[in-house]
């Protein structure tokens, strides 16, 4: 008994922490000093306690459901269910959110003085606690108040830095969207009560035989839309790019790299563990949303020069890569091969913890960039690597490991992820081996387009000459960033390196789903460490590469320095400027690097240009004074999709508000004309 | 004996790689007809380059003056990863095509950062347009891969070159189809026409050679090196996967000597086969080769589907 | 016979020109309620009944028709303005209100005492004829009668329907006029002020 009544109580010791730092950091609100020492001591503390709990339950294999107390509503019971796939997410969370506070610790002085860091606090604590009831909530309704204190403490940290008016904006963006997506949940949760009568998440799963299939089917487009949402998939997508980057730089890797894996996980929750069994095109819609996500995501990170932004586009398309995983297990599953479905999971969960560590990274040490820049403009950057170094490490680590790049961790989950979907197009005599043809390929382009992209915000930021006279005044990030964004950065490499270690983990989690309980391994770990998927249709192994690329480079190093080139001389001068002066204008820009592959794909990204010129002597038109190009891309969704729906909203309000004519009298006759219809179809 | 393959298999592909470009560029020359520098020229100019003073810029940081190393050290690892003479040699767990087509895809990125460290303008471009060439080429690459290892119910590139292709006669169109984008990858990947012209003195025209435009001594010694072996790897990979005739299928002399032989006749084919092709075509504006590049994805699709 | 009453003042008060008239309709009308409150308090013996019934006299009988009759003298409102629809068309308004009200469908509602079932059908219809007031009429005076009738025929329902001893119900009635009343003739008097007439139209111009 003591034995099952510890992890309850150690949970909810989780949760007070994060309790006691919000309402403490309130309370400290006139001294900032003291606010953001007690908030950072608690996140840490309630961070590492999480990372505690999670690893003990995913080890242990524990499958808890308690309910906290009685609450005083009827349907709503504050009823917890953790196994090990939520263990897992709380081990993402706690992960993340620990190494964002320590950054935080030395991010926060900042915004000293300029506004109140007690609410910042707050709202901070409340948000990750937000983010551990959601993906422990085991009652509908329960669930619903967890998403919401998480939306809503996240729109408030968003809109932090409100003397921006674009930061303001965006907030509100975010905050309509999200609500949105909301409405959408709500929905398929109450078809899911209307034919189960529960709220229940234990309930409805029991129960999911009783609802039919074509409500079934509307369920899961509500919930596709309604937590895609909040993943950010394509088209849903419209907040991310504005919110992301106008949060504090920590905030935004959480959100970033937590907060929209939430929808993932919900996603996990409803269509492999509730709705079981479901239909098989379910995987294959998921699929094509994974690919177009994914495509699209990177494309438009290659348009921008907003390294905030750029970053949010890549967070949208790694939730295409692990919507591709989680879209091959639910097809693998409706056709009856577990096994292959379990592959899918394992990957898509592995790449959901990947991203949640390289994304942060790079969110962190572009928040330390911009820190010194004071702008997030990336054609203003340049030379970096020369004033901090060191940050230029952690986001160098950071791009490799999101290109995929071995030995880091990005390279192990795109690799399972490859696999499940080869898998899928090795089935024979069944027409969604093309979907799975499809996915492959885009998942192919959006590594090789990552990998450019990634060229471009690294070379363009770092690397060559300063393009403004702002970069003199960097400074490397004080220390407790770079521990932040050290602790990641190794962390990225680790996971890549004992991604075998890993993946047996995962599988057991997979596990801990009802459906998969007896699924035999098809993923086998070999002592040393090599991965091999399914009777060695594939095998690889991290160290191995890790250390022959080592050990590589460090022969031919030493052959280089001491046997060949003893006594040659390496001299210092200046870059071959053809006889001009080399001035910051000659370096290619952020815009002008990824230009190419815009015009490639212009259908899809619409770029427009414009040019302006001014002449001299306006009648004669000889010599030009100055000429301005404007280089565009269209903004399509918001083109075709949401300014026709404003549009046509807007109009029913004014048809409706006609009812409202001032007239008292008609007003009455609402009333009477009511009671005369209730009346008749009462009696 | 099994050291002795080892060691082979890890300097076979820089030891031959310069021997191959030699023997393109005599092929050119005499298509041309001029004599042509001899075929262990390139040899020669490694060894030069390699004991040569060299400058670098004052804009370059650490990426500019490490990435040839990495670059050299990717094309190393991968050259022994891959089967050249012998196809039993498949334990190592890193001879998937996956980690093939990303292991190569470090030395693009170190080598595209190092075009943009020096901050010259033609560095920039060159990076640009071999990322746009590298994103593009990936697809096809990946896939015309992965048509070989279905057909062979592997994605260890040893394994696909011990079963032999053409008993499964009726994988012979995929197999062929696969073949015909390989090889427009291997162009675009090695910087061959009708994507680069290797021998070009116009910068605006460059790809390659613009990136590496800033580099001397022992450094570009190493670089020109890596893009040899690139080449070279890129061939045993067409020769072993596709039509892997010849290749050692177990330990023994008489089956490695054939081996070798066979891959060295493969590749002379191959080296025939480009010298040709450059000779006769002129090199693509830059933006049709996307074009290209996409019809080699969609080539290997079709292999796919074909494959029943 | 009471219930009677009550229902032909509300057609009265649909036809009377001069608000005097509305008033002293109404008046009339809560006479006959406190008659019915005190014809029950006979039938029960409760002396709560008698005691609301005095209230309601006292209230509605003699109070509210003064305050009715001060505002209409203060204010010189002696004639009641017109109405959206003309007196035909209201009486044919009327006739088919109390059809809907004494229809088979509305039978459950008037059945709740079968004895009294014409009775409640004649109270449900006074109900739906103080709305129609309401709807009608232009002028505020005749809606706050209508409202008051509302109430009185509610009440009417009510006792018919044996609801008579709820205390609630009682008390509801009470403290309802009470207050209502006092914020109705607060009200007129502010709209007057602002827009120089009573009439209900001229807060259209309120409209954004």
């Amino acid at each position: 008994m003591f034995n099952t009544l510890i992890p309850q109580v150690s949970f909810v010791v989780l949760l007070s922490f994060f309790g006691v730092g919000a309402i403490g950091a309130l309370l400290f609100r006139k001294n900032d000093v003291i606010s953001n020492g007690w908030s950072s001591f608690f996140a840490i503390i309630g961070s590492l306690w999480g990372l505690f709990f999670s690893i003990v339950t995913i080890i242990a294999g524990h499958n808890l459901s308690f309910v906290v107390g009685k609450s005083s509503f009827p349907r709503l019971a504050l009823s917890f269910h953790i196994d090990t796939l939520a263990g897992f997410f709380i081990f993402v969370i706690s992960l993340i959110s620990l190494f964002c506070s320590i950054y935080g610790i030395g991010y926060i002085k900042h915004f000293y003085k300029k506004y109140d860091i007690g609410v910042f606090c707050f709202f901070y604590h409340l948000f990750i606690a937000g983010m551990l009831l959601v993906v422990s909530a085991s009652n509908g309704i329960f669930f619903l108040i967890a998403w919401e204190i998480m939306s809503v403490a996240s729109y408030f940290l968003v809109v932090y830095d409100r003397n921006e008016e674009e930061n303001v904006k965006a907030g509100f963006l975010y905050l309509i969207m999200t609500h949105v997506g909301t409405a959408f949940i709500i929905l398929a949760l109450l078809l899911a009560y209307k034919f189960t009568g529960s709220f229940d998440f234990e309930t409805i799963k029991l129960g999911a035989g009783l609802i039919p299939l074509s409500v079934k089917n509307i369920i899961f487009v509500f919930a596709m839309i309604g937590f895609g949402t909040k993943a950010g998939i394509i088209p849903f997508h419209i907040w991310l790019p504005s919110a992301h980057p106008a949060a504090p730089s920590h905030v935004s890797a959480l959100m970033s790299g937590v907060m929209i894996k939430t929808g993932i996980y919900m996603m996990i929750r409803i269509f492999l563990d509730i709705l079981q069994p479901i239909p098989v095109w379910w995987g294959l819609a998921l699929l094509i949303v994974g690919s177009i996500s994914s495509l699209l995501g990177v494309l438009y990170a290659l348009t921008e020069h907003d390294i905030k932004r750029l970053l949010a586009y890549h967070s949208i398309e790694n939730i295409g890569i692990i919507l591709l995983g989680v879209g091959s297990a639910l097809t693998f599953l409706s056709l009856g091969m577990p096994q292959f479905a379990l592959l899918g999971l394992v990957a898509a969960l592995f790449h959901t913890l990947n991203h949640a560590i390289f994304k942060s990274l790079l969110f962190l040490s572009a928040g330390s960039v911009i820190n010194q820049m004071h702008t997030r403009n990336m054609e203003e950057y340049g030379g970096l690597i020369r004033y901090m170094p060191q940050t230029a490490m952690f986001f160098l680590i950071g791009s490799m490991a999101i290109s995929a790049l071995p030995p880091f961790n990005g390279f192990f989950s795109e690799w399972l992820t490859f696999q499940s979907l080869f898998q899928g197009v090795a089935l024979s005599g069944f027409y969604g081996t093309w979907f799975f043809i499809v996915a492959a390929g885009s998942l192919a382009f959006t590594g090789g387009l990552a990998l450019a992209c990634f060229v471009k915000a690294f070379g363009v930021s770092f690397l060559a000459r300063p393009r403004s006279a702002e970069v003199a005044h960097a400074k490397e990030s004080s220390f407790s960033l770079r521990l932040g964004m050290w602790a990641l950065a190794t962390l990225s490499l680790l996971f890549g390196i004992f991604s075998g270690r890993i993946t047996l983990i995962l599988q057991e989690i997979g596990r801990g789903l009802t459906i998969f309980k007896n699924v035999p391994s098809f993923i086998v770990v070999s002592s040393r460490q090599s991965i091999a998927v399914g009777n060695d249709f594939s095998f690889v192994s991290a160290p191995i590469f890790f250390s022959f690329l080592i050990v590589t480079f460090l022969l031919v190093m030493f052959v280089m320095h001491f046997l060949i080139n003893r006594n040659q001389k390496v001299k210092v001068g200046a870059t071959w400027d053809c006889g001009t002066d080399l001035t910051p204008r000659m370096e290619i820009t952020a815009t002008g690097f990824s230009r190419s592959i815009i015009l490639i794909f212009k259908g899809v990204l619409r770029p427009s240009i414009q040019h302006e010129t001014e002449y001299h002597d306006s009648e004669s038109r000889y010599l030009s004074r100055s000429r301005t190009v404007v280089l565009g891309v269209q903004d399509v969704y918001q083109a075709h999709f949401y300014q026709p729906l404003r549009k046509a909203i807007r109009t029913l309000s004014l048809r409706v508000k006609d009812i409202q004519s001032g007239n008292i009298n008609l007003y009455i006759s609402y009333i009477f004309i009511a009671l005369i219809i209730a009346l008749f179809s009462v009696l | 004996m099994t050291i002795f393959v080892w060691i082979l298999q890890l300097v076979l592909v820089p030891v031959t790689s310069p021997l191959c470009i030699g023997i393109i560029k005599k092929i050119k020359a005499k298509l041309q007809n001029r004599q042509g520098a001899s075929i262990f020229q390139p040899y020669r100019d490694i060894w030069k380059l390699l004991h040569k003073d060299e400058v670098v810029s004052s804009d370059a940081s650490w990426v500019f003056r490490y990435a040839p190393f990495i670059v050299f050290v990717v094309t190393i690892v991968v050259g022994a990863s891959i089967p050249l003479f012998a196809s039993f040699v498949n334990n190592t767990g890193v001879g998937d095509i996956l980690v093939i087509v990303y292991a190569l895809s470090i030395g693009t990125f170190f080598l595209a950062l190092a075009g943009l460290d020096v901050g010259g303008g033609f560095g920039g471009f060159g990076s640009s347009r071999e990322m746009t060439v590298s994103a593009l080429a990936e697809g096809g690459f990946l896939f015309s891969l992965l048509t070989v290892a279905l057909i062979a119910g592997t994605t260890n590139v040893f394994s696909i070159s011990s079963s032999s292709m053409l008993v499964h006669g009726q994988s012979l169109l995929s197999i062929t189809l696969a073949f015909v984008g390989f090889v427009i990858v291997l162009l675009a990947e090695a910087g061959r026409f009708p994507f680069d012209n290797p021998a070009t003195h116009l910068e605006l025209t460059m790809i390659h050679e613009a990136m590496i435009l800033e580099y001397s001594g022992k450094r570009l010694a190493l670089i020109e090196w890596a893009s040899f072996n690139k080449l070279f790897i890129f061939f045993a990979l067409g020769s072993n996967l596709f039509f892997s005739f010849g290749i050692a299928q177990g330990i023994g002399i008489n089956a490695i000597a054939m081996g070798i032989s066979a891959l060295f006749i493969k590749v002379f084919i191959f080296c025939l086969i480009i010298a040709i092709l450059e000779s006769s075509t002129a090199k693509f504006r830059f933006f049709r080769l996307p074009d290209l590049l996409m019809t080699s994805f969609i080539l290997n699709v079709v292999a796919i589907s074909l494959i029943r | 016979m009471l219930l009677e009453i009550v229902f032909l003042t509300i057609v009265f008060s649909h036809i009377t020109r001069k608000n005097f008239g509305a008033v002293l309709a109404y008046s009339m009308q809560s006479l006959a309620i406190a008659m019915v409150i005190f014809n029950s308090f006979l039938l029960t013996g409760a002396t709560s009944l008698l005691f609301i019934a005095s209230l309601v006299l006292l209230v509605k009988v003699i109070m509210v028709p003064f305050f009715l009759a001060r505002l209409i003298q203060r204010h010189e409102i002696k004639f009641s303005v017109s109405t959206y629809l003309n007196v035909p068309l209201t009486l044919i308004s009327i006739a088919g209100l109390v059809a809907v009200a004494h229809s088979r469908k509305f039978a459950p509602l008037t059945s709740i005492v079968p004895a009294n079932q014409l009775l409640l059908s004649l109270a449900l219809s006074a109900m739906l004829l103080s709305f129609f007031l309401i709807i009608n009429r232009k002028g505020a005076i005749s809606q706050i009668i209508g409202i008051l009738s509302l109430e009185n025929s509610i009440v009417a329902f009510a006792i018919f329907a044996g609801l008579e001893q709820s205390f609630s119900l009682q008390v509801g009635i009470v403290s309802d006029v009470f207050i209502w009343f006092i914020i109705a003739t607060a009200l007129a008097f502010m709209i007057y002020k602002h827009f120089g007439s009573l009439e209900v139209t001229s807060m259209k111009q309120l409209k954004d």
